[in-house]
């Protein structure tokens, strides 16, 4: 690899040349004429920002402990987006609050957060990526593309992996943080 | 007289969360002593049912290769603005279609060596202790972070490209942070045919931001266009970004691209 010559940026000055015109004061008239020049500046600021659409949860229906079950596809909608440059992105993460589940029973096997999975979905305006939930890092489940005005899927698949250990039936619960980041310096 | 129809909570597909936030990084060129506020919005959306939120500041960084973001308690990193950062109100309750405010002061130190100092504010849903949920399942609540960057003193940017590779649907762009604050890099790629004075393709490289703990390295990530636009061969990659200096950083070098196989699609 070969690390160039540093680019420079370029600057470019436009210089103008102001002309005042002089002319005789001879046989003048005062005529006041109405002001038309003023004018109201009306500026709008408008700050970075999204609308976030995310389910509420999803459902595994284990009828095989020793299967992988996948849950009903997810959608999610980052729309509304509104970014300072068309390089910078929005960022949708996922994170586990704790390490495991929470049995219906305290005590009994149940499943860990890293036996929760995701598909690299086809995202709209983004790119998707799979991963496996972890209770330590938010691990990316999609980057908006730079520039997008929205990005969406329909199609975030979760899979909950078999674990054969498990033997009690009823609720067993895990909360996941949906992160959403615009971090840039 | 009034009839009411009762469904098993499982058979109801629980309603998402829908809400509009802004997410502008807080910039701050400071001088010690200095005092300054701003605010964080959020709006859930109109036919959203009133929710709780709780603001909290953490640390923040990112694995080397951009995947994973890390939040740790404030004062994980040796250069944390945290600890200088007050809220007000730190939880409250939105309802539908108003306004939330989190107003956010930023006190500096007054004795602080110069550099850049970071952190972020996160905004968290507070889940719903009654919501009950049957068989086994996930309950998502979600979060936004912003980030908070506070510029001390004489700031030094400098960085520098460690590696550029290419593969068959991305460019990886490794970097290091020489300087004393945190930067954000931006910049493109400019694919060049042999012998062409014109690039076959330029990508843009997007955004991120290189920091100078716990690691000074980090990876940018650049999608290829479609290989009807950047087709197979040999070209030389040219890599110019800018991360807010008063000059670009370069780098180039040949490579042999291969552009994956078109996918069969299922039948």
């Amino acid at each position: 690899m070969r690390i160039l010559v540093r680019h420079g940026r370029i600057a470019i000055a436009l210089g103008g040349m102001l002309t005042i015109g002089s002319a005789s004061a001879l046989a003048q008239t005062t005529v006041v004429l109405p002001d038309t020049s003023q004018t109201t500046t009306m500026s709008v600021n408008v700050s970075e920002q999204a609308r976030v659409a995310v389910p509420a949860g999803i459902s595994f229906n284990v009828t095989n402990i020793g299967a992988a079950t996948p849950a009903a596809a997810a959608t999610v909608t980052i729309d509304q987006v509104v970014l300072a440059t068309a390089t910078k992105q929005l960022r949708i993460s996922l994170q586990a609050t704790t390490a495991s589940f929470t049995a219906p029973v305290t005590g009994a096997t149940t499943w860990s957060a890293s036996d929760v999975s995701w598909n690299a979905a086809t995202w709209t305006a983004a790119t998707g990526v799979g991963g496996t939930l972890s209770n330590a890092a938010f691990n990316t489940v999609a980057t908006c593309s730079p520039g997008a005005a929205a990005c969406s899927t329909t199609g975030l698949v979760f899979s909950l992996a078999p674990k054969a250990a498990v033997q009690r039936s009823g609720a067993h619960t895990l909360v996941v943080t949906w992160k959403v980041e615009s971090i840039g310096s | 007289m009034l009839l009411l129809a009762a469904a098993p909570a499982y058979a109801q597909a629980p309603k998402g969360l829908s809400f509009q936030a802004t997410l502008e990084s807080i910039k701050i060129d400071a001088r010690p002593q200095q005092v300054i506020t701003r605010q964080f919005r959020l709006t859930l959306d109109a036919d959203q049912p009133e929710t709780r939120f709780k603001a909290r500041v953490e640390d923040w960084w990112r694995s080397e290769d951009g995947a994973r973001s890390f939040y740790g308690e404030p004062g994980t990193l040796r250069h944390s603005c945290a600890p200088w950062v007050s809220l007000n109100p730190v939880e409250s309750a939105a309802k539908p279609g108003e306004e939330m405010i989190v107003r956010l002061t930023v006190s500096v130190p007054s004795e602080m060596a110069s550099g850049g100092y970071w952190c972020a504010l996160t905004i968290d849903e507070v889940p719903d202790p009654l919501a009950q949920q049957s068989g086994v399942g996930v309950k998502f609540v979600a979060s936004v972070s912003t980030g908070i960057f506070v510029n001390v003193g004489t700031i030094d940017r400098a960085a520098r490209i460690l590696d550029l590779q290419v593969g068959s649907d991305s460019a990886l762009i490794k970097l290091r942070n020489e300087g004393n604050a945190p930067v954000g890099i931006d910049g493109r790629l400019e694919f060049y045919a042999s012998g062409a004075s014109a690039p076959t393709a330029t990508v843009v490289v997007p955004r991120g931001t290189l920091l100078t703990e716990p690691s000074l390295d980090g990876t940018l990530v650049a999608k290829l266009p479609p290989p009807s636009q950047l087709p197979s061969g040999r070209y030389r990659v040219r890599a110019i970004l800018d991360y807010g200096a008063a000059h670009y950083i370069g780098a180039e070098r040949e490579i042999e691209l291969v552009r994956a196989a078109a996918e069969i699609p299922n039948r």
